[in-house]
């Protein structure tokens, strides 16, 4: 939600501070040192930067303004209204729109003169330029002084305003001058607005707050608005029909039946009727005030009836928003705030009727579907007979009869109270033993080991804990006992024979197949892991398969053909290309091996190995005498490699602790000793 | 009566404290104000007392008990179970149970008759919670939400359920739990009810950023006054209404 705070709008400087301050900013923020024997570049650089600097100090400045100003086509219309009706909206927007002719009249000053310093031929007139530019700069900003004095002053005026929330749940007060409207808001609020017996004390919006039904309400208090027509109407009594229009407000239209407030009833029902447009779809209540002096039912004919034509056009309201016409209560109240009698009916009846309005509108949002939910209360069913009872102690229900007499007699010593007579928090430190619940007080304070001959003692805590022990040991045997009686009625007389072979038959089968997975286990990290598909022992043929299929009693070749049909046909045969050339001898060898193996290693014996050359020996065109001569080069060669030593092992590079001249001197004086001795 | 607290300048008071009808725990603070409120309030009734768990002062959320028992997590001292157990009376029982999910406050809910219980939870321990505690359990979620220990509160007469919880979950839940529920929060919008929140039959504790209209939701549903879950529906629907829409 749109927080309307003007609170924070940033102070505006006069012209003249304004132009102080941007300057002494460019005078401390850059460079300062300029001599005419540096480079043209540099020195047109520097004072290029001087203008730059400035003219981007400007620029930040006066779109702060521009930024932090609310724009009044984009606030929310009652303080688009409020603040054209406080300030003229034309002559805001004029000084906006200067501040803003002048950001941008400097941007061009600035890139103007920076163009010309690419020019610049000397210091002199480098620094001649600088100071032109500065100089048109501070003129535009001096031409809009007028503008930024309004602007501060409408800041300063805008930080006072009442932080109204138009979107709440708001109570409007409004009537003729003198009516008693601030005296209500002070009697239902905490506002404290000034109350004094001469028309238009209150000259702008007011707001205080209420609570009802644990909701909070603002209460706003409006000047009093005259009889008259609009054009003439002048700011005080605009802000409140601003407030009016556009706040969707519980209205309160106070009437002042005594006429003490100098104005007759007719007046005020003139008034009424004029400004009646502004109640349209709005909660109104008409509140006769100052019952203390005049009752409602003392007044004359005439003005009965036109009170009773203000009591219709009210219910036409209520009309409009789809109340019942019937319900003509909570219309027409009458309070008087001296004695303050009727005035909190008067809020009810505002609050209540608000409330309504507003809920009746919710309703109708979609929004209302996700919260529908915690509008609900779910009440159990019953799902069986169990009483379940709530448990509050006897002592609690005696307590609260008692109470009051106690909370008269004393106050009860709190831990608290103890803390604050012991030196306060940190320093007072409670014993968390006071309370144990024993069976002699005097064991509270007692200290107990927590570990005793080397055992924990809390395990041994339980006075019983060995008898207990024992006790689940003896029930685990005798589970334990049935357990096996079980198993042995599994394995007997229950099973048909063929049961119980079919039984023999699994137990076997099992047990074949974890003495295989043992074997497996067993040289599992020394066998490469091998993915089944290649089938190293040749264990899932089909014919196995047939085999087992044919124990169970089952016919395999179904299963068998199904299984050769899915499998891919065998490759297409290696081609031997060498073989060819290598003469047709081995080919045939070859050819006839069935093992891989064998014949890759018949094929590669063919041909004898040669020796290897050693490294001394020398290659013509390597440029080396001989032999020798290559031994010490390639010695060379692997010094000037030398392997970092990264194995961590001691080297030259290491802290070595030499011992000592005069202790070797003391062991042998000591091993002489020794020896003597 | 509810009254509205802080734990340390923290409002989520049913971190630090576990409230039933046959005692209350309170963590161990810096001073002894926050201890003082529950001690005003319950000391001539129930023992109020002082601990620790695991060395934390987070117990609200580490144990689960109800006016039978007391189930404590795993990382329990031996001290602070013997302190624990001096401290209540022996109608209370005891126990430390070996739960992987030692938070066993936010995934337990209960009362004295029912509890709800994180679908995680062991089978032992669903045993114990039954046997401990008393109670049937049921394993479920709040909507949508396995945590059930920390998205809702409830007492004997009433509880209070995570906001999200729709509408026939929250029947469904009533009808298990056998008290009326509504969904709610505390704490001026919080979402986990029973951080904000410890309650038992006859009184409440919450924290103090709680709202009036909070409030006066868990003096209804939890009967806490004169008041009667009812009220929601009939006085209160308005202003809610007005203050979620």
């Amino acid at each position: 939600m749109v927080q309307y705070n003007f609170k924070k709008i940033t102070v505006v400087p006069t012209g003249k501070d304004f132009i102080d301050i941007i300057l002494s900013r460019t005078q401390r923020q850059t460079p300062t040192v300029v001599h005419k024997g540096y480079a043209i570049s540099r020195i047109r650089q520097f004072y290029m930067r001087k203008v730059k600097y400035t003219q981007q100090n400007f620029h930040d400045k006066l779109s702060t303004i521009i930024e932090e100003f609310p724009r009044l086509d984009d606030i929310h219309p009652f303080y688009g209204d409020l603040l054209h009706v406080l300030y003229n909206k034309d002559h805001y927007k004029l000084a906006l729109g200067q501040i803003n002719t002048a950001r941008n009249l400097i941007g061009k000053i600035a890139k103007d003169y920076v163009k010309l310093l690419k020019y610049g031929d000397s210091l002199y007139r480098c620094k001649s330029l600088k100071v032109a530019a500065l100089g048109r700069m501070c003129t535009v900003i001096k031409r809009v002084g007028p503008s930024l004095a309004y602007l501060e002053q409408i800041r300063q005026h805008m930080a006072r305003l009442p932080s109204i929330d138009p979107n709440t749940r708001t109570i409007l007060i409004c009537g003729y001058p003198n009516v008693g409207k601030s005296s209500f808001i002070n009697k239902i609020t905490r506002a404290d607005v000034d109350v004094q017996p001469y028309a238009f004390t209150t000259k702008s919006l007011f707001v205080g707050h209420t609570d009802y039904k644990y909701l909070r309400y603002q209460v706003i208090d409006t000047p009093g608005i005259l009889d008259r027509p609009f054009e003439d109407r002048n700011i005080i009594e605009m802000c409140s029909i601003t407030a009016l229009a556009h706040l969707r407000a519980a209205v309160l239209f106070f009437l002042d039946i005594s006429g003490s407030c100098g104005y007759s009833i007719a007046q005020q029902a003139a008034l009424f009727h004029s400004i009646k447009s502004l109640f349209m779809n709005k909660p109104l209540i008409i509140v006769c005030n100052k019952t203390d002096l005049q009752a409602l039912e003392g007044i004359s004919e005439d003005d009965m009836k036109l009170v009773m034509e203000m009591k219709s056009e009210a219910m036409k309201t209520l009309i409009g928003q789809g109340g019942e016409p019937a319900n003509d209560e909570g219309v027409l109240l009458t309070m008087s705030t001296l004695t303050e009698e009727g005035v909190i009916a008067v809020k009810n009846a505002a609050c209540e009727r608000l409330l309504d309005q507003r809920v009746e509108l919710k309703m109708k949002s979609k929004k209302l579907n996700d919260c529908l939910n915690r509008f609900h209360v779910a009440m159990p069913k019953p799902r069986d007979q169990k009483e379940r009872p709530p448990c509050i102690p006897e002592a609690v229900l005696e307590g609260k009869a008692k109470k009051a007499e106690q909370a008269a007699e004393k106050q009860k010593k709190l831990e608290k109270d103890l803390e604050n007579e012991n030196g306060g928090a940190g320093v007072y430190s409670a014993s968390l033993r006071k309370h144990y619940i024993l069976a002699n007080d005097e064991w509270k304070e007692d200290i107990m080991p927590e570990i005793l001959d080397g055992h924990n003692v809390y395990d041994f805590v339980d006075p019983d804990i060995l008898q207990r022990l024992e006790e689940l040991e003896r029930e685990e045997g005798m589970r334990q006992e049935q357990e096996a009686d079980d198993d042995f009625e599994m394995d007997g007389a229950e099973l048909t024979p063929e049961e119980q072979k079919a039984l023999a038959a699994i137990r076997k089968k099992k047990s074949l197949l974890i003495q295989q997975h043992r074997i497996k286990k067993s040289t599992a990290e020394s066998r490469p892991t091998v993915p089944r598909k290649f089938d190293k022992d040749k264990q899932f043929t089909s014919e196995r398969m047939g085999r087992q299929l044919s124990t169970l009693g089952l016919d395999p070749t179904l299963a068998i053909n199904r299984a050769r049909s899915k499998s891919r046909g065998r490759k297409r045969e290696r081609s031997i290309d060498r073989g060819d050339q290598n003469g047709t001898d081995d080919m045939d060898v070859d050819g006839n091996q069935p093992n891989k193996k064998l014949r890759l290693r018949s094929r590669s014996q063919l041909r004898s190995r040669s020796k290897s050359r050693p490294p001394y020996e020398v290659v013509p065109g390597e440029g080396l005498k001989d032999s020798a001569q290559k031994k010490k080069a390639i010695k060379l060669a692997e010094k000037s490699h030398k392997k970092r030593n990264k194995d961590a092992r001691k080297g030259e590079a290491d802290r070595a602790l030499v011992a000592s001249r005069e202790g070797s001197y003391f062991t042998m004086l000591c091993w002489k000793l020794h020896r003597k001795l | 009566m509810a009254t509205r607290l802080q734990f340390e300048n923290n409002c989520e008071v049913g971190v630090f404290s576990k409230l039933t009808n046959a005692y209350c725990l309170v963590a161990i603070g810096g001073s002894e104000s926050f201890y003082s409120t529950f001690e005003a309030e319950l000391a001539d009734v129930i023992p109020v007392i002082k601990t620790s768990i695991g060395g934390t002062r987070i117990i609200g959320r580490l144990c689960a008990g109800n006016k039978n028992g007391l189930l404590l997590p795993h990382t329990t001292t031996d001290q602070e179970l013997q302190h624990l157990r001096n401290s209540l009376p022996d109608s209370v029982v005891v126990q430390r149970i070996d739960e992987r999910l030692s938070a066993l406050g936010n995934c337990i809910a209960c009362n004295d008759h029912v509890a709800l219980t994180h679908p995680d939870l062991d089978k032992d321990t669903e045993e114990m919670i039954a046997d401990v505690l008393g109670v049937e359990v049921f394993r479920q979620t709040v909507a949508g939400n396995i945590l059930v220990g920390s998205n809702c509160a409830f007492s004997n007469r009433g509880g209070l359920v995570h906001p999200h919880t729709s509408i026939e979950d929250l029947d469904e839940l009533s009808t298990l739990l056998q008290v009326p529920l509504v969904a709610g929060t505390v704490n001026r919008g919080s979402e986990v009810i029973a951080a904000g929140l410890t309650v038992n039959d006859w009184t409440a504790f919450c924290g103090s950023d709680t709202t009036a209209t909070e409030l006066s939701v868990i003096e209804s549903v939890f009967k806490l006054r004169e008041a009667q879950p009812s009220a929601l529906v009939d006085e209160m629907r308005k202003s809610l209404i007005d203050t979620y829409v």
